[in-house]
C-alpha cells in the first residue's frame, strides 16, 4: 500500500511541476534569470547546459560581462533562491554471471536547492544543496551533503582573474558534471582507485582563473583531495588546465575550443595505514560546434601508484567520451554519447557505454527528458562482468 | 516516506506561491511600458512652447543656406527618421552616420550615436552648428530668427526675451517631447490583450529574452539599457567610425555607440549607426554572427546559433514594437 502510496504521490508532484510551470511565466526561473528578468535560454542552451553566454558570465562571478557597474547584490533585488528538481519513470535492468535484477519504478531522482548572486561588486557566490533524503521507493536517496558552497573574487587586475574559495565544480571538468545534458555519467570522471577523488567530485579548495589574450583561459588550483587522506593531512593536490577558443564564442554552442587538464594528487590506501602516494591525470579535451551541432571530445589518461589500488605495480588506465548533441530548436536537444574506459589486465575494470537521449523544453525550466543508456563493465563485482540498461522518461524542472 | 514527498510538494507549491509576485519586481533589466515623458523643471511643457518648437523643427531657415530642417532628416513620414543610410545637408554634403528616429528621444538617457548630448535641449542646438547637416552659426541663427517678427512675438511670449540660442533648444525639445509613438502590440500583450501579438511574434520575445541575448543591451521600456556598445559596425573598414572615443577619449570607449530604441523599429529602416543593414533580417543575422571582431568588441557578443524559423521569430518580435505614429503635420511658418 505504502509503494503505491509513494508512487502516486510522485507522480502528482511531477504533475504539479508540469502544471506550474506551464502556468508560470517564463522569467519565473532560477535565481540569475530571475534577477535581471531574463529567460533561461539567455545563459542555457538548452538548460541545464551552459551556453557562450551564460559561461562567460559565470567566468565574471555571476556579472554581466561589461556592466558590472550597474550589477545588483542579493539585496537589493529579490529572493536569491531557486531549486531544481526532476523525476519520472524509470527502468534499470542489471544484468551479471550470477543472474539479472529489474526495477521499474516511479521516483524522484534529484532535488537541488540552489541559492547564487552577488554580495558585493565582483563578489560572488554559489550555493548548491541537495537536502538530505532517505531513499525508499519512489524517492531517491540523497546524502544531504553541501555540492557547492564558493565565493569568487572577480575582476581582481585591471577586470581581469578570478579566486574562487570554498567547494566548487573544478575547471578541471571540461565538461561541467553538474549541467550536463544526460543523467548517464561521465565513466571517466568517475573512474578513480577506491577512495579516490573523481573528476566528477566537487572539490573543497582554492582556484584561480584568469582568461588572457588570444582567447586562452587559465586555471589552477589547490584542492583537499581524496576522501582517504586523513583530516590532518595538509592540500596536496593541486591541477592546472588551459583552453583557447578558436573563433568567437566560448566553444560552448560557438567557436572552436581546445583544452588540455593535469592533476597530480597524494592519496592514503583504503587498505592498511599507507603512506600517501602519488597519482595524476592528464587530458586533452575538445568542443567542435558548426551549425547547430556540437561534438565534445574528452580524452584522459591516469597513473596511480600500486598501492592506491593494492596492485604491485603502477596503474595506468585511459578513457574518455565522444558526445554530440543537436539543438535544432530552442525547444529541443537530441544527445549521443559513447564511455570508455580501458585499464591494464591488474584492475581489468574495462567499461564501455554509451547513451541516447533527448530533451523537449514545455518552457524554458521545464523539460521532458528521455534517455537509454547501456553500459557494460569487466569484473564490476565478485560476480564478474556487468551490464546495466537504464531506460528514463520523466521530467526536469527549476524555479 | 510520505512525510518527505509531501514536504516535497509543500516546496514545490509554496515557492511558487512565493515567486508569484516578484515576478515582475526588481528584474532590472527587464523590458516593460513606458512611463509619462520626463520633462526637466526649467523647461516645462507648455502649448505655446511646442508650437514654438514645432515651427522651429520644420522651417530650413535655421540652415545656412535655407534649405535644412531638423525634419530633412527626421521626417515625420519616415517615422521620423530618414530611410537614407546616411544624410545629406548643405551644399550636397553626406554625413557619416544614420538619422536616428526622435520618436521618443525623450526617453533617451543620451542623444546621438556617440552620446554627446545629455539632453534634448543640448542636442537640438548640435545639427544647426554641425558644417556637414544644417552648417550654420547659432549666432547668425539668432540674428536670423530676431529679423522674422512672427519668432520675435513668439519669443517674446514664451520666454520674455528676443530670440537666443537657448531659447531655441528650448523649443525644439518642448516640441521633441510631444514626438511620441502610441502604444505597440508588444504594449497592449503586456496590458493584458494576449491576443495583441501573433504566435511568431511571442516566440520572438523569448528569443529576444533569452537565446538571441537582445534583453541584455536592448533592456529597460526604450529597449535600450541607454549605454554604449561596441558591436563591431564597421570595424572591418580602414578608418572605422570610433564612436564615443571621440567624446570621451576613453580607451574602454572605442567603437562604442549609443544602444538605440527599438521601438518602432520596422519603421525606421536602415539599421545601425551607418545604416549599413537594410532590413531587421539582416540586422539579425549580423547579431547571429556575433557581430564583426575587433579589438574592443563587447564581451555580451557572442554568436546566436538561431536557426532560420528563429530569425523570422525574432523579426516578428521587433515588428510588434510598432506603435501608433503621433500626426503631426508641418505647421504655417511664421513671416
Amino acid at each position: 500500500m505504502q509503494m503505491r502510496l509513494s508512487q502516486v504521490l510522485t507522480f502528482c508532484s511531477i504533475c504539479v511541476a508540469l502544471l506550474l510551470g506551464s502556468l508560470l511565466p517564463a522569467s519565473a526561473i532560477p535565481v540569475f534569470a530571475r534577477k535581471y528578468g531574463f529567460n533561461c535560454t539567455m545563459c542555457h542552451s538548452n538548460f541545464p547546459r551552459l551556453n557562450d553566454f551564460g559561461q562567460r558570465y559565470r567566468q565574471n562571478g555571476y556579472q554581466l560581462p561589461g556592466r558590472e557597474n550597474e550589477e545588483k547584490t542579493i539585496l537589493e533585488t529579490g529572493a536569491p533562491v531557486a531549486a531544481r528538481i526532476n523525476g519520472g519513470f524509470d527502468y534499470d535492468r542489471f544484468e551479471n554471471t550470477s543472474g539479472e535484477e529489474n526495477i521499474r519504478q516511479f521516483r524522484i531522482t534529484s532535488f537541488d536547492v540552489l541559492s547564487g548572486g552577488l554580495l558585493g561588486k565582483s563578489i560572488g557566490y554559489l550555493v548548491v544543496y541537495p537536502p538530505k533524503i532517505e531513499g525508499s521507493s519512489g524517492i531517491a536517496a540523497q546524502p544531504g551533503t553541501v555540492e557547492m558552497a564558493n565565493v569568487i573574487f572577480s575582476r581582481l587586475v585591471e577586470g581581469r582573474g578570478s579566486v574562487r574559495a570554498g567547494r566548487f565544480e573544478p575547471a578541471y571538468d571540461a565538461f561541467s558534471v553538474k549541467r550536463r545534458l544526460s543523467f548517464a555519467p561521465y565513466e571517466i570522471y568517475d573512474f578513480t582507485f577506491p577512495g579516490g577523488i573523481a573528476f566528477s567530485d566537487t572539490v573543497d579548495g582554492i582556484e584561480l582563473a584568469d582568461r588572457g589574450k588570444g582567447a586562452m583561459s587559465y586555471a589552477a588550483g589547490l584542492i583537499n583531495g581524496s576522501s582517504s587522506d586523513r583530516l590532518d593531512d595538509s592540500p596536496q593536490d593541486f591541477y592546472l588546465r588551459a583552453a583557447k577558443v578558436f573563433g568567437p564564442g566560448e566553444g560552448q554552442t560557438a567557436g572552436q575550443r581546445l583544452g588540455v587538464v593535469g592533476y597530480f594528487g597524494k592519496a592514503r590506501p583504503m587498505l592498511g595505514d599507507g603512506s600517501r602516494q602519488g597519482f595524476d591525470r592528464i587530458g586533452v579535451d575538445g568542443s567542435v560546434n558548426f551549425d547547430h551541432w556540437n561534438v565534445a571530445i574528452q580524452l584522459l589518461r591516469g597513473n596511480d601508484d600500486g598501492a592506491l589500488w593494492g596492485t604491485a605495480s603502477d596503474v595506468d588506465f585511459s578513457g574518455g567520451f565522444v558526445e554530440a548533441s543537436y539543438l535544432p530548436a530552442t525547444k529541443l536537444v537530441g544527445f549521443g554519447r559513447y564511455d570508455w574506459v580501458s585499464t591494464p589486465d591488474e584492475i581489468n575494470q574495462d567499461i564501455r557505454r554509451w547513451v541516447l537521449g533527448g530533451r523537449y523544453y514545455f518552457a524554458d525550466n521545464l523539460a521532458f527528458h528521455c534517455e537509454y543508456s547501456h553500459r557494460r563493465q569487466d569484473n564490476a563485482s565478485e560476480a564478474g562482468d556487468a551490464t546495466e540498461k537504464f531506460y528514463f522518461g520523466g521530467l526536469d524542472f527549476a524555479f | 516516506m510520505r512525510r518527505v514527498l509531501w514536504i516535497l510538494l509543500g516546496v514545490i507549491l509554496l515557492a511558487a506561491v512565493l515567486c508569484l509576485p516578484q515576478l515582475d519586481a526588481q528584474q532590472f533589466l527587464a523590458n516593460g511600458l513606458l512611463g509619462p515623458v520626463p520633462v526637466p523643471a526649467d523647461n516645462p511643457q507648455t502649448d505655446q512652447r511646442i508650437r514654438l518648437g514645432q515651427q522651429l523643427y520644420f522651417d530650413t531657415r535655421l540652415s545656412a543656406d535655407n534649405t535644412v530642417s531638423c525634419a530633412t532628416c527626421h521626417k515625420p513620414d519616415a517615422a521620423w527618421a530618414n530611410h537614407n543610410s546616411t544624410d545629406t545637408g548643405i551644399k550636397g554634403q553626406v554625413g557619416g552616420r544614420n538619422s536616428g528616429t526622435i520618436l521618443n528621444a525623450a526617453y533617451m538617457r543620451y542623444q546621438f550615436w556617440d552620446g554627446r548630448a545629455g539632453s534634448l535641449e543640448e542636442q537640438a542646438l548640435g545639427p544647426i552648428a554641425n558644417p556637414i547637416e544644417m552648417g550654420e552659426t547659432l549666432e547668425n541663427v539668432v540674428l536670423k530668427l530676431n529679423a522674422i517678427p512672427g519668432y520675435r512675438r513668439q519669443f517674446q511670449r514664451v520666454f520674455g526675451t528676443d530670440v537666443t540660442t537657448e531659447g531655441i533648444a528650448k523649443a525644439i525639445a518642448a516640441f521633441e517631447r510631444t514626438v511620441t509613438s502610441g502604444p505597440s502590440p508588444y504594449d497592449r500583450y503586456l496590458m493584458g490583450d494576449k491576443k495583441a501579438m501573433s504566435p511568431a511574434a511571442v516566440r520572438g520575445m523569448d528569443l529576444f529574452n533569452g537565446k538571441a541575448h537582445c534583453t541584455a543591451c536592448h533592456s529597460g521600456p526604450m529597449f535600450s539599457d541607454q549605454s554604449f556598445h561596441n558591436i563591431g559596425v564597421g570595424m572591418d573598414k580602414p578608418n572605422p567610425d570610433v564612436g564615443r572615443f571621440k567624446i570621451t577619449n576613453d580607451p574602454a570607449d572605442w567603437g562604442r555607440f549609443k544602444t538605440p530604441t527599438l521601438r518602432d523599429i520596422s519603421l525606421t529602416y536602415p539599421y545601425l549607426h551607418d545604416g549599413s543593414e537594410k532590413t531587421l533580417a539582416d540586422v539579425v543575422a549580423f547579431y547571429d554572427k556575433g557581430g564583426i571582431p575587433n579589438r574592443n568588441l563587447d564581451p555580451l557578443m557572442l554568436p546566436l546559433n538561431l536557426t532560420r524559423p528563429e530569425k523570422a521569430d525574432l523579426v516578428a518580435f521587433m515588428e510588434a514594437l510598432t506603435g501608433t505614429m503621433p500626426d503631426i503635420p508641418a505647421p504655417e511658418l511664421p513671416e
